[in-house]
């Protein structure tokens, strides 16, 4: 597309003139320029220059080309050209208002150049604007001058335009209006062409088709400025039609020549057809008419001598439209919806993609390079092409070349010969060949096909490719692509593919002397799967490439050829680089072949051990089997099969050929095996079974068999599992008899090239032993013992571990309460033994330890030597944890990496808390306190605690045993908290005595003490209590009773904050400790205002059964500040037994509360008759209700 | 095309092969002729697939597949199409015939005038041998699907007797 | 004139191909064979352009070349079926007649008990059969 010129790769643009006035032009050019669409100016200074421009017609040359003989030419080769850039359709004259105003020389000047303008103009039917400068805006012409002006110029009273360029509102609305002027004239101008030829192509006023072309092509051009889209493919299609009609009767021979210019003609006009479609967005179409175009001349190849001059237009078309798809569809249109299964001749995919036409240009690219050779070896000796140093040059018509003559001082151009053409253009030919042409369109159409994601489209473009550089001897690039290619070929199997992209690569290599890709490509061809297939033996190849038939023969060929040059018996001359290929001691070949390589074909091992899991040090066996397809027997020098243990490795060697190798061991100490041959045939497994063992635990594996096949060369290939063995590439498709790498089928199946060696026995007891739950608090102490029932222990190291049975961790960072850590469970420590702890004491060094892990290293312990330590772990939360305790020694030698044995034991050890301890708070008996507080919430079990100021409570703390062991209790205290609070709030008294001797508490039994709280100051905050403090341990017969802070454990828990509230009112109930049946009591009920205020009370006495009741019942009465009012009551109990007294309600009016007794304290024993002992003074002898009885009674 | 053989050699065929396998091949290894039948039933499947797809479109999803099993290639192979078609529409089909060919001349009753004991032993053994005689259908239906392009694992199941119903599991 | 015919496996592995030139181009027309599987997925994976004849067995021409026409055809099991001809106008029923018959032969050749699944077919009977099939192509009172 490059190579057209510009005229005719872009659309044409409208062209006016300017004359005169030279200042202005850049202001209107570059304004028409702007615009939409766009008007191209052609500038004059001055009138006088116009004439070189367009000179005045000469009457020879303005007459229509004679009728009566044929025209020389088709289309001619400026004539486009002279319409965008020469022949304007609209002359403006500019000239300034002085000299329309000015004095009659000027004027008369003035209309002379107008007349000579017109002169001009008028024959070549252009249009004149006459334009008026102002310079001056004062100046005025007068009516008289203008009509004259207007008269002499022959133009419409809208032509004439005036200008004032210094007003620039002014300047903006004229430029508007020329270009609204120039714009309109030069659409009449080039429709009135347009129409003449239009008329003339009707009336078929020449009856030669080559003007009917020349007609056609005009009239679309005269379409396409103006912009005519449709008109102009109508009429280039025309053209098209009609060059058909001359080159396309097959009763005419052409002359070279004139098949030159036809073929170009068509090629521009089926450019500018396929733009047109392109723009327009009918790609279908194009597409279509491209292939009609191809169709139509792809016939016209002319004689046999010209025929790369066809293929290379050919290419030319395609590569240009490839060009034109590409172009357009980055811009606007991707692959249309195709309606494309329509019509007997549907169109494809590929159809729209540039990469098809980048591809075919490259192949007829290539047939005319091939075509082209044949042609230019038939010249080669030929004297004439040594004559034609002088080129040709185009001629005055599209796709006619002539001669030049340059003579003394006039150019001639002279029609050639067709046989003086041919010889030019070969010579041309030759002098400019371009070798990157053809890998440039190749590598286009690779991109754009690797783009779509059609990788075998762009695989065949890559081989293509790296055939062209292998031509060019360019060995690298070669090699990458073909190393590309080659690689989906053997995804898929396409042996006959892959053989050829092998046979350029293993020639590329011995070119270049790499003998290990020489001997690899060698290989892998050698073990393709061609036989005798018929239809793999059509394969021939006529180019002069390295490729010969994919036969069996040839397979068998280069295998002989691998094992001669590796047998050191011939050496492969590499031609082209002065290189030998050739292998001996100095230059030896070692392949690698894994998983993935291409080459497993030519060498596979498949090795199974017969076991899963072996001990250490028993034998067990294992098969070692080689498959290979290359077509002949090869033997093997010997087979060295490696394991990730090394001393495993062993060395099997072909008795055969290597009888002096006989040796029980080679010099790195390994075993040697002889194997009577080692022969591999094609496509059959040779299975070979060894005794092997190992001594070291933990996973063999066999890595790698490495064969050797001449001293000089050798193969390693990546042991494989049977198991999980992959289909040999490209064989996999083959229906060939498949055998089984193992003798057993089982085997074949499941084999592993792998084995567990297990672990040595440990012959230790590790003993953990914790009898009971721990308790929270204490330090618990785990016993470990280690006893060696077997080897020694070296180097013997415990590790303990602590986790969270329910895994929830050992501690939470945000519980940070108490605690001195966060930590749940600690470990607090280890201690050795407690007997002889002077020969194992544990040093600190030896032992680290964190919060719930450790590390003691174990000192060497002979045979039945004990030795134990002590884990103290201490709980600070009652929770399940699990303890972990391995052991790790080496039972040989202190060597530290001498081989470990690891012994595990586990225990879970639950941690549960020692004692629950609770509390119990009484307020002072039948005296109840109106508590404020109390009468308006909401009971609720939840709310704080309130007591009565200045009264004293009683506070019994329990402390209960949930253990499963007897506990001793030490002591029991409440530490007043009194952080921050100086002054007392209430007071704590021990109301019973300290404990003497420690108490001992049976599992279940609870220990209480009593206490008793005084509130003395009214505070409105609430009043912590303290904490109580008990002091514990385990119970146990042997320790020393009044050691009694020895392993003791302080267990802390706090009381619950109170308020301290002033009631004002109390109800005391007084009543004797026992009423008799029968027997008349008095029952006293005072309520004491203890505020100073006046107290309204109501309260009411419920009747009861069981009692006769004197005195009032309901009453409201008010009761004087700090005053107390008695009510005394008569009661006759009718009944005996633990009597409800009855019910006191009091309501107070001021504060509309009500309150009672409770029911406990309201309550009488009523003997049946007078007891006949005293009771004075019996009461309960426990702690609990001693003090409070004694209180009522005093 | 156009050579055919008389039903009956068919079920023999079956039931001879299946008792070969079982009692001789591989006696011992129930397992080892269950996959070797089903193996077979597989290359059978297979190869039919490919005839009785021919002149037909693409199958566009799996149920349209799985269709063409219950209808064309079950009348092909049995002269009736599978009763009852159902899916869990993740890969899962269970295919039903009440009356499964080659299942209407099997018989489970229990040999008469054993203890309870042995008479369940016997059905036992019975279910054995039927369900061995179902590895090659599940087979055939596996290497239909799997040479349509839709990798499954097929199990067959017997509830009362001469229904069958096979459950196709899809791979992913 | 069909040039060349060929059967493709599901991995896009040839099962069957051959050639019908007495020309040395049977490389060329393998390369032709293998790049046409290219379309094939692309008509497989971007039915829309099919249209009407979606999920048909029958492509339709897949692409033409310098001098080639390459015709496909997609079975149910995922098996290619190429050919290429050299003629211009190929009327579309004969190609499919083509196919129908290619397929037939194809199915009686993986019939055979003895043939593989997947494996490449040698049967010699096949080969014969395609061969007729070929030489008949065109001749469209040939069934």
């Amino acid at each position: 597309m490059q190579n057209y010129p510009e005229e005719l790769r872009t659309p044409p643009v409208r062209l006016i003139s300017l004359v005169g006035c030279p200042d202005l032009h850049p202001t209107i050019s570059n304004h028409l320029l702007s615009e939409q669409p766009p008007i191209h100016t052609l500038a004059f200074p001055d009138l006088s220059n116009i004439s070189f421009l367009l000179p005045l017609p000469s009457s020879k040359e303005s007459s229509e080309p004679s009728l009566s003989t044929p025209p020389p030419g088709i289309l001619k080769r400026d004539w486009l050209l002279k319409r965008r850039t020469k022949v304007p359709a609209v002359v403006a004259a500019l000239f300034p208002s002085l000299h329309v105003s000015g004095d009659p020389a000027q004027w008369l000047q003035l209309c002379s150049d107008l007349d000579h303008l017109k002169a001009v103009t008028r024959s070549r039917n252009i249009k004149l604007v006459v334009i008026i400068v102002h310079s001056d805006s004062r100046d005025d012409i007068n009516e008289d001058r203008m009509i004259a002006l207007r008269k002499r110029a022959e133009v419409d009273t809208k032509y004439v335009i005036f200008v004032k360029p210094n007003d620039a509102s002014d300047l903006s609305q004229s430029l508007h209006r020329l270009r609204n002027s120039f714009s309109e004239l030069a659409n009449v101008y080039y429709k009135d062409e347009g129409r003449k030829l239009k008329t003339r192509i009707e009336k078929r006023t020449s009856s030669y088709t080559e003007l009917n072309i020349r007609y056609c092509f005009k009239a679309a051009v005269y379409a396409e400025f103006l912009s005519d889209w449709i008109e102009a493919l109508r009429f280039y299609e025309d053209a098209y039609n009609k060059l058909w009609e001359i080159s396309g009767l097959p009763t005419k021979s052409l002359s070279i020549q004139r098949l030159v210019e036809i073929k170009t003609v068509a090629e521009h006009l089926h450019f500018k057809i396929s733009t047109l479609l392109l723009h327009s967005g009918k790609v279908v179409e194009a597409v279509t008419w491209f292939r009609q175009h191809i169709t139509l001349y792809s016939r016209l190849i002319g004689e046999p001598d010209t025929e790369f001059l066809h293929w290379e237009w050919m290419s030319r078309q395609f590569m240009v439209f490839a060009e034109l798809l590409e172009t357009s569809s980055t811009t606007s249109l991707s692959i249309p919806a195709l309606g494309l299964g329509t019509g007997n001749k549907p169109l494809t995919e590929w159809e729209f993609h540039s990469a098809y036409y980048y591809q075919l240009a490259a192949n007829y690219l290539k047939e005319k390079r091939s075509s082209f050779e044949l042609i230019s070896s038939m010249y080669i000796n030929a004297d004439e092409l040594e004559k034609t140093t002088e080129s040709l040059v185009p001629s005055v018509y599209v796709g006619q070349y002539c001669r030049l003559l340059e003579q003394v001082d006039v150019t001639l151009m002279q029609i050639v010969t067709d046989k003086e053409f041919l010889n030019n253009t070969i010579a041309g030919e030759k002098k400019h060949q371009e070798p990157f042409h053809m890998i440039t369109l190749l590598k286009k159409a690779y991109e754009s096909y690797s783009h779509a994601k059609a990788q075998r489209m762009s695989s065949f473009c890559a081989c293509q490719i790296a055939k062209e550089y292998y031509a060019m001897d360019n060995l690298e690039e070669a090699k990458r692509h073909f190393d590309n290619v080659a690689s989906l070929y053997r995804r898929e199997g396409w042996i006959t593919l892959l053989w050829e992209v092998l046979s350029y690569l293993r020639d590329l290599s011995r070119k270049h002397g790499i003998v290990k890709d020489y001997l690899e490509y060698s290989l892998e061809m050698a073990a393709l799967p061609i036989s005798f297939d018929v239809h793999m033996l059509s394969l021939r190849s006529k180019d002069c490439c390295p490729v010969n038939p994919a036969t069996l023969d040839n397979r068998e060929k280069i295998h002989n050829e691998v094992f001669n040059l590796v047998h050191e018996e011939s050496v492969l001359a590499s031609v082209e680089h002065g290189k030998e290929l050739k292998v001996t001691g100095d230059n030896p070949v070692h392949l690698e072949i894994d998983l993935v390589s291409p080459l497993r074909l030519v060498l596979l091992a498949s090795v199974a051990f017969h076991e899963q899991v072996i001990k250490p040090g028993v034998p067990t066996l294992i098969t070692v089997s080689l498959l290979s397809h290359l077509p002949l027997t090869i033997e093997l020098d010997q087979l060295e099969v490696h394991f990730n243990q090394s001393e495993c490795n062993f060395i099997v060697v072909n008795a055969e050929r290597l009888p002096s190798a006989a040796m029980a061991s080679d010099k790195h100490g390994h075993r040697v095996e002889q194997a009577p041959s080692l022969a591999l045939s094609s496509n059959k497994w040779l299975r070979m079974t060894y005794q092997i063992k190992s001594d070291q635990s933990g996973k063999l594996e066999c890595t790698s068999v490495i064969a050797k096949i001449r001293p000089n060369f050798t193969i390693c290939c990546r042991a494989e599992s049977p198991a999980s063995m992959d289909d040999l590439p490209v064989w996999k498709f083959e229906n060939h008899l498949e055998t089984l790498p193992t003798k057993d089928p089982a085997l074949a199946f499941s084999g592993l090239k792998t084995i567990q060696v297990e672990e040595l026995d440990p012959e230790v007891d590790l003993i953990l032993s914790a009898s009971t739950p721990a308790l929270v608090g204490e330090t618990f102490i785990v016993p470990v013992t280690v006893v060696s029932k077997g080897p020694d222990i070296h180097s013997g190291e415990l590790k303990i571990n602590l986790v969270d049975v329910r895994g929830g961790g050992l501690f939470s960072p945000r519980e940070t309460e108490s605690f001195s850590s966060s930590h749940h469970v600690e470990l607090l420590g280890i201690s050795g033994m407690e007997d002889n702890a002077d020969s194992h004491l544990i040093s600190d060094e030896a032992m680290k330890i964190k919060q719930s892990f450790g590390l003691i290293s174990v000192p060497f312990l002979k045979r039945g030597e004990p030795w134990s330590c002590k884990l103290q772990i201490k709980w600070h939360r009652a929770k399940p944890i699990m303890l972990y305790v391995s052991l790790g020694y080496s039972p040989l030698s202190d060597d530290p990496n001498a081989q470990k044995i690891n012994v595990h034991r586990s225990l879970q050890i639950d941690g549960k808390p020692a004692v629950t301890i609770g509390h119990h708070i009484l307020l002072p008996f039948r005296r109840d306190a109106l508590l404020l507080s109390r009468t308006k919430a909401i009971p609720q079990s939840d709310q704080s605690l309130s007591l009565p100021l200045n009264e004293t409570c009683i506070l019994v703390i329990s402390a209960q045993n949930c253990t499963e062991v007897p506990l001793q209790l030490l002591s029991m205290s409440i530490e007043a908290d009194n952080d921050g609070i100086e002054e007392k709030s209430c007071s704590i008294k021990n109301a019973s005595s300290n404990l003497v001797d420690p108490a001992l508490l049976t599992p279940g039994e609870e220990f209480k003490k009593v206490f008793t709280v005084t509130s003395e100051i009214n505070s409105s905050k609430q009043i912590r209590l303290g904490n109580v403090l008990l002091r514990w341990k385990r119970y146990s017969k042997t320790e020393d009773q009044y050691d009694s802070n020895v392993g003791s454990v302080l267990t802390t828990q706090s009381l619950p904050d109170v308020d301290i509230e002033f009631s004002p009112l109390i109800v005391c109930m007084e009543s004797p400790p026992y009423a008799i049946l029968g027997d008349p009591f008095t029952y006293f009920i005072k309520i004491k205002n203890q505020s100073k205020l006046l107290q309204e009370v109501k309260f009411s006495l419920a009747d009861v059964q069981s009692f006769v009741i004197s005195g009032s019942h309901d009453d409201t009465i008010s009761i004087l500040p700090v005053s107390e009012h008695v009510l005394g009551y008569k009661l006759v109990p009718l009944a005996s037994g633990m009597l409800q007294l009855p019910r006191f309600t009091l309501t107070s009016a001021r504060y509309s509360a009500s309150f009672q007794p409770s029911m406990a304290e309201s309550t009488v024993f009523v003997f049946p008759s007078k007891p006949p002992c005293e009771l004075a003074d019996k009461g309960d002898a426990g702690p609990e209700s001693s003090g409070p009885i004694s209180t009522s009674l005093s | 095309m156009g050579r055919e053989v008389s039903e009956s050699c068919v079920d023999s065929l079956l039931t001879e092969m299946v008792s070969t396998y079982c009692n001789r091949f591989y006696a011992n290894k129930p397992e080892l002729a269950a996959r070797r039948i089903e193996a077979i039933g597989y290359q059978v499947g297979h190869q039919l697939s490919e005839r009785y797809t021919m002149e037909r479109p693409r199958f566009t999803d799996h149920l349209e597949a799985i269709k063409f099993i219950c209808k064309d290639f079950w009348s092909e192979l049995f002269k009736k199409q599978i009763d009852n078609l159902k899916t869990n529409h993740r890969g899962t089909f269970v295919l039903q015939d009440n009356r499964f060919r080659w299942l209407t001349r099997m018989s489970v009753d229990p040999p008469q005038g054993e203890s309870q004991d042995n008479s369940a032993d016997g059905e036992n053994k019975a279910a054995q041998a039927t369900s061995m005689h179902l590895y090659f259908p599940c087979g055939i239906i596996r290497g239909a699907l799997s040479n349509l392009g839709i990798p499954c694992a097929v199990s067959a199941d017997i509830s009362n007797l001469p229904a069958c119903s096979f459950v196709v599991r899809i791979k992913v | 004139m069909i040039v060349c015919v060929a059967v493709v496996g599901h991995q896009n592995n040839p099962l069957y191909i051959q050639s019908f030139t007495e020309a040395d181009d049977a490389l060329k027309l393998h390369h032709i064979v293998h790049c046409s599987l290219d379309v094939v997925d692309e008509r497989v994976n971007n039915p829309r352009k099919s249209g009407p004849t979606l999920n048909e067995t029958f492509l339709g021409l897949l692409y033409p070349t310098e001098n080639y026409k390459v015709y496909g055809y997609l079975t149910n099991t995922k098996v290619k079926f190429i050919m290429v001809t050299t003629d211009l106008d190929v009327r579309d029923a004969d190609v499919r007649n083509f196919f129908r018959r290619f397929h037939a032969a194809y199915v009686d050749a993986v019939s055979n008990p003895f043939h593989v699944p997947g494996k490449k077919i040698t049967s010699k009977t096949f080969a014969e059969s395609v061969s007729t099939i070929v030489k008949s192509f065109g001749f469209s009172s040939a069934i």
